[in-house]
């Protein structure tokens, strides 16, 4: 089972987390058009590779996080806060 | 004897067609319309005509007239299989011809699909049948039926939500009746029903929904109570003390298992004999293209020029498209399956449980196979999980309580393509000569055999037929999702 | 078809004590065989007491039903799988007897000895691989009869509906170092793990350590004591046997099946461990030629365990086959034992067996050297396989050694991943100790234990590639696939492993390849005309060795959440409804009844899991706009708005009321169900886009029983019982909050607001004190004939009422102004979540509307789900919520209805599930009862 190395608790089992999917950049509200919104909504980029993603720690600190983790091997590059800029 | 082949059409569904090549120059055929008397129908041929070939089980257009198709490529005629072939075969230990040729790559074809798996298969074997479009090269990396098409549990039914979903998938299922037929090779398609059980109101609601709708498009569902449930599933605890009790199930009797394997085998070596290529071990590197439209593909065997690419790589559709630079909303997850020991038969029907994330059905030689919810995050990995089988043993167990001593044998993954309304994509693109046949998602090998009859049609003539039309691209950009959530088993 | 005689003489018989024996002598036990009683010794597997006994058929092959005995005498032995008692598939040459136990041979009848489906062999050249798929094509309904046969066919034991479930448990262990396979390398990886300091796993499947050396002569016995001592010594290291070390997954998370642990039936341990080192040793092969199935044909490791462990003479007169020393060794131990030795053949020097004759055992064989030799015992030594499983399943592709003839690995193949022992190379068991201490040393440090040591060299030695003899034979045992089997799917195309392990199902079997899988790539490479190396293989799959469901389930953890008040509902005999992981009160007998008390008296429903969130902080009116379709900036303390969440593409996805009660304290309430999710929804906001905002959240979901006050006389009853809050209408006016004490019970949260459409106020009441509040308020009002009311009726109540329920009136496509909730969606806000969608949804007219229908027949209750028809007989819409209203004393509906059919007044067809069509109107409001709101204000 792969591990998320959450930077507040440290190196957990994935299943205290649920995924929440890709992390795209939302756009602007007031100018977006349906193409673009929904495109947003949802496309995906889906690369067998490294992707950017979010995942919430559900069963332990409650915090959103962004990951890098490769979608083939499982490693994870990375994880951070949501909230910080990387 | 030296009169030229008549053409007949013949009444729908369900005639007997049997052809005696090697008899003589003559093809007898024997012809029984549905609801009308048997009647026999010679069609005498040219002596330089005499392979001919007679296809059962094909939906016609008008009364009282056959239809015999004409081969017009120089591929080697299939060796016909039956009950007395394998008796000749038994006695004289003649071997068996190949079930599919091995040629070399062509440098240009007029279709090129990409992946040897039920959906590409199925595709190149109704161009080739239904349109006489037999350039065609079917590619993939790895082996015939590798797969999604080889790693499903192998479940076929058309109890949709939709009325579009319940339309398609039941033509599925009719081809899929008449398949082995078809394709003179046994798929071994069992309808022994196939049983959604509700454990909550929510739940009980939607199977009423799904049965209503089906009922509406003419399929065979119906929701059923706890005690026919006991009937149909003697081993299921039906009892009121569980945690999750059973409060009735949506019961769909033409649904039901097959041989996944034969099912590929079966189109490869239709196709084949049609004149379709399969080149196994090809793997598609990049698609040319000039301005907005293809020109060719780049393998790892050599290029070939053609103007149309299918892509029917379920799992791996986003690679495809990302080289013709065509975005979907296509995500990737593992869908973990299992099967067990045999034990001797006790289980009938297929069995799902929408709350419970499971499904479980028994096969001929005895054994359980499972399969349950993707994995709760995008991965191309095939190696599974453990907390998959603890899920999976404990939500059989719920609802199957006297199992616990059968043991796991072997677990396996193959890669959904899901997408946010549960339908597939189906259709053109931004990118002329460039279809997708994706989107999968878990309910993709129920679907091949309408898939592929679709897919040649809009190969074949450019126009998308209506069955598929609301499948298509465009849908997601446009607002117009097709919401199939809650009728795809336990994807979700 | 001719029974299968007893024999007159037994072949196999118990010998004398044997140095290296695991039966205790002076514990005998009994069991039965087939109905018969036979003796065992405590030690015994199954099947070593039956052969002591003289018995050698256990079982009837798969398809062709041939008579089968023992081959290698190991938990792999495809031919030795019985069934005991009420378990299925018991591996008869690795369990141990256990005294009384009633073990039956599967997949025959009427017996073992005369099984009728061995006709099966007369007719086995038409039934060659892939036979089924080019017949049973025509006429259809044979296929489906023949598929029954094929079931009364199918090998495998029995279970019954009702068997007793075991007690299976689950462990999790955190270790430095799992070490998997307790040979000679295995335990010296151990060793060599624990001295630098690391916790130390060893999993051994064999009830008791030592590998091949157990069964090997006086030098490997010593050896095994040795490091049986060694071990006893040692610090952090914990044996477990009769387990395997059945997965190796993400991150060295390895899954331990113990197959016999006291006090428990069996126990899946889940281990997280630092490094994983692979000592599984090397499994023998057998060899393809005619009669290779025979009883009485084994391999070497077969003949030298059931000699050395459990003192079982195998036969009296045999061959051997050896192609290495170990085949060697063996011949000698069988003739020490008193086996007649007829012949031995020597592989390497190109003698081989053609063919094993015999009816129902083995009764002579012929040498290449074209000699019949009469024996009833045939030993071959042709090859090892090394069982790389949990290497592969670590994503480690082993080598085919071509001069070794068998796959290979390195000793450090993959971070954190270790191999030793047979799967490396061959050497003395001094060598292989050798290797294993260092290999478990290089572990433990690259789990940050101790420094390493140097590795020695391992490699394999050179080795005959033996596959299949001049003759076919079986390539796979348990699937009844012969090598002719192998050649016709070649050559019918199915060339490539896998394509040929699917057509011919070789390897699918329960062993999962282990015994069959090199013969069978031999033989396809015969076939084919490329190596092994060229073909490549098939995948290596979990679980290495098959674990029973109830091991990997484990005792049920299934959560069940119960309100405080839950012991009167109880008492009161509610029927229960499952509400996700809640049980909530559906009703307590006449949800009838339960309304007209609400509607003419008082009731109480007890709605804690309502989902509640405090929310404090200044910006609490910003992530309010955010995340609800309407404005909340204007909200005055003390006052309460109900709001609807939108997901980004503008679907329902939550409501509830959400009041203000103080200047920066906001208290938002959820549907139940939606609980969780709301609350990870704000939180997610507020990490993310919203991280700027000062708020902050605490979940008060079960931090409050909450319980629902209605009915005309509601506001009596709460002034008999409630301090601190002014009741009166001016002074607590409809969708208003206030905090005061109930019962004595102080910081309770009041506000009125009114889903069943009467005079309501909602109690959130501090969790411990809610059974007491709930008592008081109906002691309180027993003259105002105050009682319970249900989920069932409220259901029914806020029907009449026409308020919607999300996920029922609405579903996964379905965006705001569909839902009837034109009226509070504030598109003139500068952003909310879901404000794109909903302002392209307004510019359109298309979309489905929320409805309500009165059927125009009063009797007809349309079951919810039932469709709605247009004039073309197409589906225009379906029923969503329907019930009969006792107040109105009609059929209300709820339904979603395609645009240009919603207008007020339309009658509509709906199709009933019994398939009768019965009309209804469109109503004018989605309320039938009070639609202007006068009781909720009163």
């Amino acid at each position: 089972m792969i591990q998320i190395p959450c930077p507040y608790c440290g190196l957990r089992n994935a299943n205290e987390f649920a995924s929440t999917g890709e992390v795209k950049p939302r756009p602007d509200v007031a100018t977006a058009t349906p193409a673009v919104w929904r495109a947003y909504l949802y496309d995906h980029r889906n690369p067998e590779g490294l992707v950017t993603e979010g995942w919430y720690h559900r069963a332990g600190c409650r915090k959103f996080l962004v990951v890098e983790r490769h979608t083939q091997t499982n490693e994870i590059r990375s994880a951070r806060p949501a909230g910080v800029a990387s | 004897m030296a009169e030229p082949a008549a053409t007949f059409l013949a009444e729908a569904v369900h005639h007997q067609w049997t052809a005696f090549p090697e008899l003589s120059n003559l093809c007898y055929v024997h012809g029984r319309p549905a609801g009308s008397p048997a009647a026999t129908v010679t069609v005498p041929v040219r002596p330089e005509r005499a392979e001919l070939r007679v296809w059962e089980g094909i939906e016609m257009v008008k009364v009282g007239r056959a239809q015999v198709w004409r081969r017009t490529s120089g591929a080697a005629a299939p060796h016909r299989y039956s009950a007395a072939s394998l008796v000749r075969h038994g006695l004289t230990h003649e071997p068996w011809p190949r079930v599919w040729r091995q040629v070399p790559l062509r440098p240009a074809y007029d279709a090129v699909i990409v992946g040897a798996g039920i959906h590409g298969l199925a595709t190149a074997y109704h161009l080739a049948k239904d349109h006489g479009i037999t350039k065609v090269a079917v590619v993939d990396r790895g082996y015939v039926g590798g797969g999604n098409s080889g790693r499903n549990t192998a479940i076929v039914r058309s109890n949709y939500l939709t009325p579009e979903g319940v339309r398609f998938y039941d033509r599925s299922v009719k081809l899929y009746e008449a398949l082995s037929a078809e394709l003179n090779f046994n798929v071994m398609f069992e309808q022994r029903g196939h049983l959604t059980l509700a454990h909550n109101d929510s739940s009980l609601r939607t199977m009423v929904w799904r049965a209503e709708v089906n009922k509406l498009v003419g399929v065979d569902s119906s929701v059923i109570g706890p005690e026919e449930i006991k009937r149909l599933v003697p081993y299921l605890d039906t009892s009121t003390e569980t945690r999750y009790p059973i409060l009735g199930a949506l019961y769909h009797p033409p649904g039901g298992t097959i041989r996944h394997d034969a099912v590929n085998w079966g189109y490869a070596r239709a196709a084949d004999a049609l004149g379709v290529e399969i080149h196994q071990g090809v793997e598609v590197l990049a698609i040319s293209t000039t301005g907005d439209r293809v020109r060719g593909v780049v393998t790892s065997a050599g290029e070939i020029a053609t103007p149309i690419v299918v892509n029917c790589t379920a799992g791996h559709a986003s690679l495809l498209c990302d080289m013709v630079g065509v975005s979907t909303p296509v995500v990737t997850h593992p869908l973990q399956a299992a099967v067990t020991e045999p034990v001797k038969a006790f289980l009938s029907a297929v069995v799902v449980s929408g709350s419970l994330h499971v499904y479980v059905s028994q096969t001929d030689r005895g054994e359980l196979v499972f399969g349950a919810s993707t994995d709760p995050y995008a991965s191309y990995s095939t190696r599974g999980s453990l907390e998959f089988t603890e899920e999976l043993a404990s939500h059989v167990l719920a609802l199957m309580p006297g199992i616990s001593k059968i043991r796991l044998l072997r677990q396996w993954a193959g890669l959904c393509d899901m997408t946010p309304d549960f339908s597939p994509i189906m259709g053109i693109t931004p990118v002329e000569g460039f279809l997708l046949d994706v989107g999968w998602g878990t309910y993709g090998f129920k679907a091949g055999p309408a898939s592929g009859e679709a897919m040649a049609t809009l190969v074949a003539t450019g126009k998308t037929p209506e069955l598929i039309a609301a499948f298509d691209l465009a849908r997601f950009a446009e607002g117009r999702l097709v919401g199939e959530k809650g009728a795809a088993s336990v994807g979700h | 078809m001719r029974p299968v005689a007893r024999r007159a003489t037994p072949t196999s018989g118990r010998l004398g004590p044997r140095p290296g024996e695991v039966i205790d002598r002076a514990r005998p036990l009994r069991f039965t065989f087939d109905g018969r009683p036979y003796l065992a010794y405590e030690g015994d597997t199954i099947v070593s007491a039956l052969l002591a006994a003289g018995e050698s058929v256990f079982s009837r092959s798969f398809k062709y039903h041939r008579p089968r005995g023992v081959l290698s005498a190991t938990f792999f032995d495809p031919n030795c799988t019985v069934q005991v008692g009420e378990e299925p598939n018991v591996r008869g040459a690795h369990r141990r007897v256990r005294n009384g136990d009633v073990v039956s041979a599967q997949n025959v009848w009427p017996s073992l000895r005369y099984d009728v489906k061995a006709a099966n062999q007369a007719v086995g050249r038409f039934l060659s691989a892939g036979f089924y798929y080019k017949t049973f094509i025509k006429p259809e309904p044979l296929w489906p009869a023949y598929q029954q046969v094929l079931k009364r066919f199918a090998a495998g034991g029995v279970v019954g509906a009702d068997d007793p479930h075991g007690y299976y448990d689950h462990r999790y262990a955190h270790v430095d170092v799992v070490v998997a396979g307790g040979g000679p390398a295995g335990i010296a990886a151990a060793l060599g793990a624990a001295e630098a300091g690391a916790a130390v796993l060893l999993v051994e499947e064999e009830p008791h350590l030592g590998g091949h050396l157990r069964y090997g002569g006086p030098e490997a016995l010593r050896l095994l004591g040795e490091l049986r001592q060694e071990l006893a010594d040692a610090k952090g290291i914990e044996v477990l046997t009769d387990s395997v070390a059945t997965g190796r997954y993400d991150g060295n998370w390895i899954a331990v099946h113990q197959r016999s642990v006291p006090g428990a039936t069996e126990r899946l341990v889940k281990v997280r461990a630092g490094a994983l080192v692979v000592a599984a040793g090397l499994i023998e092969r057998p060899y393809v030629f005619a009669g290779n199935d025979l009883p009485g044909v084994m391999l070497s490791t077969a003949a030298a365990r059931l000699v050395n462990l459990y003192a079982v003479r195998p036969g009296t007169r045999a061959v051997v086959l050896s192609a290495n020393a170990e085949g060697d060794a063996v011949a000698a131990l069988l003739a020490a034992a008193g086996v007649e030795v007829a012949a031995t053949l020597d592989a390497r020097r190109a003698e081989t067996v053609v063919a094993a004759r015999g009816h129902g055992h083995l009764s002579s064989v012929e040498t290449s050297q074209g000699r019949v030799v009469e024996a009833d015992l045939l030993v071959t030594a042709t090859g090892w396989t090394a069982p790389t499983s949990l290497l592969n399943m670590a994503g480690v592709r082993p080598t085919y050694d071509e001069a070794a003839a068998r796959f290979v690995v390195g000793a450090e193949p993959s971070p954190g991943v270790f191999a030793t022992g047979g799967l490396v190379g061959d050497a003395s068991p001094e060598g292989l100790v050798a290797h294993g201490r260092a290999v478990g040393a290089r572990a433990a440090a690259a789990a940050g234990c101790g420094k390493g040591a140097v590795l020695p060299e391992l490699s394999p030695g050179p080795h005959p590639a033996l596959f299949r003899s001049t003759t076919h034979g079986f390539v796979d045992y348990s699937e009844d696939v012969s090598s002719k089997d192998v050649f016709q799917a070649a050559a019918e195309g199915y060339d490539s492993p896998e394509l040929a392990k699917r057509y011919t199902t070789a390897t699918m079997g329960p062993s999962q390849g282990k015994l069959e899988l090199v013969n069978f790539l031999g033989v396809l490479a015969e076939a084919t005309g490329r190596s092994i190396g060229e073909l490549g293989t098939t995948t290596w799959r979990p679980p290495y060795a098959p674990v029973s469901l109830g091991a990997l389930a484990g005792r049920p953890h299934e959560p069940v959440r119960y309100s405080p008040i839950q012991p009167y509902h109880e008492a009161m005999g509610a029927k229960p409804l499952v509400a996700a992981q809640w049980i909530r009160p559906d009703h307590y007998g006449d949800p009838d009844a339960e309304v007209r008390r609400v509607r003419e008296a008082v009731g109480l429903i007890d709605v804690t899991p309502l989902g509640k969130l405090l929310l404090v902080g200044k910006d609490t009116p910003a992530l309010l706009n955010q995340l609800y379709v309407n404005k909340w900036s204007a909200l005055r303390v003390g006052a309460v708005r109900y709001g609807v969440m939108c997901a980004e593409d503008g679907v329902v996805f939550d409501d509830g009321v959400c009041g203000r009660l103080g200047e920066d304290r906001y208290l938002m309430s959820t549907t139940s169900s939606g609980a969780g999710a709301v609350w990870e929804w704000v939180e997610r906001w507020l990490q993310t886009a919203g991280r700027h905002l000062d708020v902050y959240v605490t979940p008060l979901t079960t931090a409050y029983a909450s319980i629902n006050v209605a009915g005309p006389a509601s506001r009596t009853l709460l002034s008999r019982l409630v301090e601190g809050v002014d009741l009166a209408p001016e002074a607590f006016p409809y969708m208003a909050v206030r905090e005061g004490s109930v019962a004595g019970v102080e910081r309770c949260v009041l506000w009125r607001i009114g889903f069943t459409g009467e005079l309501s106020y909602e109690l959130h009441v501090p969790a411990g004190y809610g059974l007491f509040v709930w008592e008081s308020l109906l002691d309180a009002g027993s003259d105002l004939g105050v009682g319970p009311f249900g989920i069932e009726a409220q259901r029914i109540m806020r029907l009449e009422k026409g308020h919607l329920i999300v996920g029922q009136d609405t579903d996964g496509l379905t965006q705001a102004l569909g839902a009837g909730l034109d009226w509070l969606v504030k598109l003139d806000k500068a952003d909310f979540v879901g404000k794109p969608e909903l302002v392209w949804q307004a510019n359109r007219e298309d979309y489905d509307r929320l409805v309500a229908l009165v059927p125009t027949d009063e009797r007809t209750v349309p079951p919810e789900a039932s469709q709605l028809l247009g004039i073309d007989g197409d589906i225009v819409g379906r029923i969503t919520s329907s019930r009969h209203s006792p107040t109105l004393r009609h059929p209300i509906c709820l339904a979603r209805l395609a645009h240009h059919l919603a207008t007020p007044g339309t009658v509509v067809r709906i199709h009933l599930p019994d398939g009768r069509d019965v009309p209804a109107r469109v109503a004018e409001t989605l309320a039938a009862y009070d639609s202007e709101g006068v009781k909720l204000r009163a």
